[in-house]
């Protein structure tokens, strides 16, 4: 049942046209890495801020302008990635490479998403500039670190094995 | 400043995973394959053409192989189409084999179908 519905995926004729072109599959590839730069761009000195690094500058500029920057990122990451994906649907559902990687952006995701509640719960806007962050968010930021580097080794990882 | 030195860690273990990671064979161009030409005959089992590459799978004396062609323009421009590799067919392919002990994965430089020639890299000689 699955497995005939990622065939009809690939046989989809935008998405036979991807996986026959020139030109539009390298440039949907560097719509997923543009994505993914900005993502994990934004995310590395926002987690890092949190944990402890550059205290001497206000956590809700890192917060207010990389959340933002991340999530465009992310958007461009999953808009081109379905669209890589289906040109060869079956082999990637099948591979364990990128289920553990669906798994590890899930992660990230619902991470982000409970980080920003918390975020808000503990009103980090009126906290004292140097201090530091409560645990829970520490532990969300070194959590959302591992989450977002992981699922970027084994996307490039996807492609050698 | 626990913290800091928490987050400094942080960052030697992700980098030390890249420098791990940047050890893995690369899959792009030739570097993963033997510097020795290579020739093989088998017959064509399966195909799927299309980015990044495309893959022939061939029978050789019941032994499955991969021939890894080119990506799309590469094969069009020398008329290497999918009508062409049809199941059953005999191929013989110039190339590369996988360095990998056992791997039975070449890359094409040449394929010969019906003695017709198609120079997939005609820079390189096959």
């Amino acid at each position: 049942m699955i497995e005939q519905a990622l065939v009809s995926v690939e046989n989809l004729a935008f998405v036979s046209a991807l996986r026959n072109s020139t030109y539009m599959y390298p440039l949907v590839n560097a719509g997923h890495i543009l994505g993914i730069s900005m993502l994990v761009g934004g995310i590395v000195p926002l987690d890092l801020r949190l944990l402890g690094l550059w205290r001497h500058y206000p956590v809700m500029v890192f917060v207010d302008v990389l959340r933002v920057t991340s999530a465009i990122g992310l958007g461009f990451a999953v808009v081109c990635g379905v669209l890589l994906f289906a040109t060869a649907a079956v082999d990637y559902a099948a591979s364990l490479l990128f289920q553990a990687k669906m798994a590890l952006v899930l992660l990230g995701v619902s991470n982000a998403l409970i980080l920003g509640r918390v975020l808000k719960r503990q009103d980090i806007r009126s906290f004292p500039m140097k201090a530091p962050m409560p645990f829970s968010l520490r532990a969300g930021a070194a959590l959302s670190l591992v989450a977002w580097l992981s699922a970027l080794l084994l996307g490039r990882l996807l492609g050698y094995f | 400043m626990p913290h800091v030195r928490f987050t400094y860690l942080l960052g030697f273990a992700v980098l030390a995973a890249f420098l791990a990671a940047s050890a893995v064979h690369a899959h792009h161009g030739w570097a993963w394959a033997t510097d020795e030409e290579f020739e093989i005959t088998g017959v064509i089992q399966s195909v799927r053409l299309g980015n990044p590459h495309g893959e022939v799978t061939i029978d050789v004396d019941g032994e499955e192989w991969v021939v890894e062609v080119g990506q799309p323009w590469r094969n069009d421009r020398v008329g290497l189409s999918a009508e062409m590799l049809i199941q059953g067919r005999e191929i013989t392919v110039h190339g590369h084999r996988s360095a990998k002990e056992g791997e039975r994965l070449i890359k094409a430089e040449r394929v010969v179908i019906n003695e017709e020639d198609y120079d997939l890299y005609p820079g390189r000689t096959s």
